[in-house]
């Protein structure tokens, strides 16, 4: 038998995947895709997420948003009416932090970015000097708070559920601050109202809720009676009924992301 | 009056033997600000590492009842001092600064005194 030697063609161009070896060396990777390309074609303008926004002004985010967390002047709050710069610098940071942190969490709809001009120097960036933060250390401290959470402990439920303290006797002592958290737990506030209470970042107060979780003094409230069960699923409207094609187009997506 | 890039400057630069400091959140584990350090000691990582040393005292001194406030941590290695001060101001619960020392060029006493400094004039 003889070889046939063909010619071959030159072979098509390989599909873009990500490198996930390079994702690994620098640490980072998966949070969104869209943001990573938004910062390296240094764009400027809104990338609006399920759970939040963040504003690019050249690729790097200049504010960030989430209802699940509290904004600038509630954090601004235990400062007192005029608060020295240095803190107003922090209280930023913080602000922008802490809002990414819940915007950049998983989500089950795709972002939306709108070109143009981040937010307006008459809006929250004029209440100081605002130090853009790029888009890697971003990405890196979400995962790395993702990550801390999880070793707290693993079990989210606190994060949004009303709060409620099983045993009110034998607390173990804890610092102020968490005693602070504890006190507010009645069974009726979620750890975000505790945060807007105490004017302290949602993540912060998450944390001190898994440490009370994990040392059995605070745990989510069970649904009473009359919220169990959850209501029927209204029917879905007609714009809602879920296309096959939608429904395949995200599976692929899916499956293109995990790759 | 100064905010955190020109303390953190300051400290660099006016304490003998200083090589990294770092403004850190300790529930977080989030450095808020660094400077110095180098490829082999990444200020970040020791940020966050540090929360737990500050996080472990207090733990213990809350068990043991007392009421004193922490103000400062020293730790000693062979060739470098690291020094963690407790920010005390009005909103600053929750925050250290975090200094490294070369050992050899250092004066310990007078580098913790400068820290003191610096942390009273940062206002946050």
């Amino acid at each position: 038998m003889t070889t046939v030697r063909t010619t071959t063609p030159a072979p098509p161009p390989r599909l873009p995947v990500r490198d996930k070896a390079a994702a690994l060396d620098r640490g980072w990777g998966g949070v969104s895709p869209m943001l990573t390309r938004l910062a390296a074609e240094r764009a400027t303008g809104i990338l609006v997420r399920e759970r939040g926004t963040l504003h690019l002004a050249d690729g790097q985010v200049v504010h960030a948003e989430s209802p699940s967390a509290p904004g600038l002047d509630t954090l601004l709050t235990p400062h007192g009416g005029d608060p020295a710069p240095g803190a107003l610098e922090l209280c930023h940071l913080t602000a922008l932090y802490d809002a990414a942190y819940f915007t950049l969490a998983p989500s089950s709809t795709p972002g939306r970015f709108r070109y143009g001009s981040a937010v307006g120097l008459d809006g929250p960036l004029a209440l100081g000097a605002v130090r853009p933060v790029p888009v890697a250390a971003l990405e890196r401290e979400t995962l790395r708070r993702r990550d801390l959470l999880h070793r707290i402990w693993p079990d989210p439920t606190t994060d949004e559920a009303p709060l409620t303290r099983p045993d009110r006797v034998g607390a173990p002592p804890c610092p102020a601050r968490r005693r602070a958290v504890l006190a507010r737990v009645d069974g009726v506030r979620t750890a975000l109202d505790i945060a807007r209470e105490l004017g302290r970042p949602a993540f912060h107060t998450l944390v001190d809720v898994r440490r009370l979780a994990a040392a059995g003094v605070v745990s989510p409230r069970p649904p009473t009676p009359a919220e169990a069960p959850p209501p029927p699923p209204q029917p879905l409207l007609e714009t809602e009924v879920v296309d096959p094609h939608i429904t395949l187009l995200k599976r692929l997506r899916d499956a293109l992301e995990a790759l | 009056m100064a905010n955190t890039e020109t303390s953190l400057k300051e400290a660099l630069a006016s304490i003998e033997g200083a090589t990294g400091i770092a403004l850190v959140d300790y529930t977080s584990g989030m450095a808020l600000g660094t400077l110095g350090g180098s490829k082999s000691f990444d200020l970040g990582v020791a940020a966050a590492g540090n929360t737990d040393v500050v996080r472990a005292k207090m733990r213990t001194m809350e068990h043991l009842g007392l009421k004193g406030q922490l103000e400062d941590i020293l730790i000693t290695l062979t060739d470098q001092y690291h020094l963690i001060r407790l920010i005390t101001g009005r909103g600053g619960n929750g925050l250290f600064l975090y200094l490294v020392l070369d050992a050899k060029r250092s004066n310990l006493a007078m580098a913790r005194h400068q820290l003191k400094k610096i942390e009273e004039d940062l206002e946050v």
